[in-house]
């Protein structure tokens, strides 16, 4: 095999690589947020159920929470965005 | 006689839009032209954004978070002056706006810190962050404006050559918070701010030893999860603006920046910048509460 095609076949694979590499993270990484956004979805729409004059401020804590939750799927975005496009 | 329904648009309102969309959509189709031909050639230096310019390393830095912070900046004054201005005792909208947003921040300080030394102070820096990452964040999106385009190649001896360029309407303006420097300041203060707030109410003998506690075999594991904060109390912030930026700009590509961008940003700026906002200055109010208490 000559040097060009040796060449092209390497960037071949570093660019399946990366594609594969930021869909698996992406993938992996948004299944624990989910779960955990999920969880405290539901047991907001419970306590609402339970009492609903406190709707207001189990949503605000709810969105608070959500955020807090998010974060390692924040990450797993940004790890993606970094081996797409700074690898 | 029955009184006419009062129109919620005035005439003059009505024409100031009708020009700012001509002006645009005249603007965005002349500008189709000159954008990149494929999505590659946009996202490809999208990663490169946060460390701009060559040489020492107190000039590698990213000019657009400069401009926005000042814009931001003139805008936060600007509200506060035209607010000054009306100051009475019946409020006008604007006070009562700037009145309530207060008394909100300061239910939460008062809440989680009850001595008074430090709720002044900390209801400030709470404030102060929240007013700067709520304007940073909304302003982010709403207009197509300019970004920084970097190239990165290397040279035939291995070094490193950036080339900033200039780009007017193929990205929406830049956030100060999608700039991880922005965020790392800010959550770099906060964590001296709260210690220094934590020796001065506990002691320094006392704050010493907050760090063996339970037992000392513990020292390493509470040092480590103090250099935690900061990071991800930044890199939250960051990735949420970032990852919206990104995702905005690699929608609005399929209709060259004409509408898409607005809309977009009404999610991502308007209802996760605020949350984030929120979520910033209530975990600062929480870091420096649990080294106070």
């Amino acid at each position: 095999m000559d040097q060009e095609s040796t060449k092209l076949i390497a960037d071949a694979i570093i660019i399946a690589g990366k594609a594969i590499g930021a869909g698996f993270c992406m993938g992996i990484g948004a299944i624990s947020p989910g779960i955990g956004e999920g969880n405290i979805g539901a047991h907001a729409m419970d306590s609402i159920a339970r009492q609903p004059e406190l709707a207001n401020s189990i949503t605000t804590r709810m969105l608070i929470a959500d955020a807090v939750a998010e974060t390692t799927g924040i990450y797993a975005l940004l790890i993606a965005f970094l081996i797409l496009f700074a690898l | 006689m029955p009184e006419k329904k009062r129109r919620r648009i005035s005439k003059k309102t009505k024409i100031q839009l009708t020009v700012f969309l001509i002006v645009y959509v005249t603007i965005g189709i002349i500008n189709v032209q000159y954008l990149p031909k494929s999505p590659s050639d946009i996202l490809g230096n999208v990663a490169n954004r946060w460390i701009v310019g060559t040489g020492p390393w107190y000039l590698r830095i990213n000019p657009m978070t400069i401009i926005m912070s000042l814009v931001v900046l003139a805008v936060i004054i600007w509200f506060a002056i035209s607010v000054h201005k009306e100051y009475s005792l019946i409020p006008t909208r604007k006070q009562a706006f700037a009145e309530s947003l207060m008394d909100f921040v300061y239910d939460i300080v008062q809440s989680s810190i009850p001595d008074e030394r430090f709720a002044r102070s900390t209801f400030m820096i709470a404030t102060t962050l929240f007013l700067y990452i709520v304007v940073s964040n909304l302003l982010g999106g709403v207009i197509p404006g300019i970004s920084v385009d970097v190239t990165k190649t290397l040279a035939e001896n291995g070094e490193i050559i950036r080339n900033v360029k200039f780009i007017l309407f193929s990205d929406t303006w830049f956030a100060p918070t999608a700039d991880l420097n922005t965020n790392l300041t800010y959550a770099l203060m906060v964590l001296v701010i709260s210690h220094y707030f934590g020796i001065k109410a506990k002691g320094f003998k006392a704050w010493l030893k907050s760090f063996i506690e339970p037992v000392p075999f513990l020292l390493p594991l509470n040092i480590i999860g103090e250099l935690a904060k900061p990071i991800s109390h930044s890199m939250r912030l960051f990735g949420n603006i970032t990852g919206g930026g990104v995702l905005v700009l690699a929608l609005s590509y399929f209709v060259k920046y004409m509408f898409l961008p607005p809309v977009l940003w009404g999610y991502f700026g308007i209802f996760s910048g605020l949350i984030q906002a929120f979520v910033f200055s209530t975990l600062t109010v929480a870091y420096i509460s649990a080294q106070v208490g």
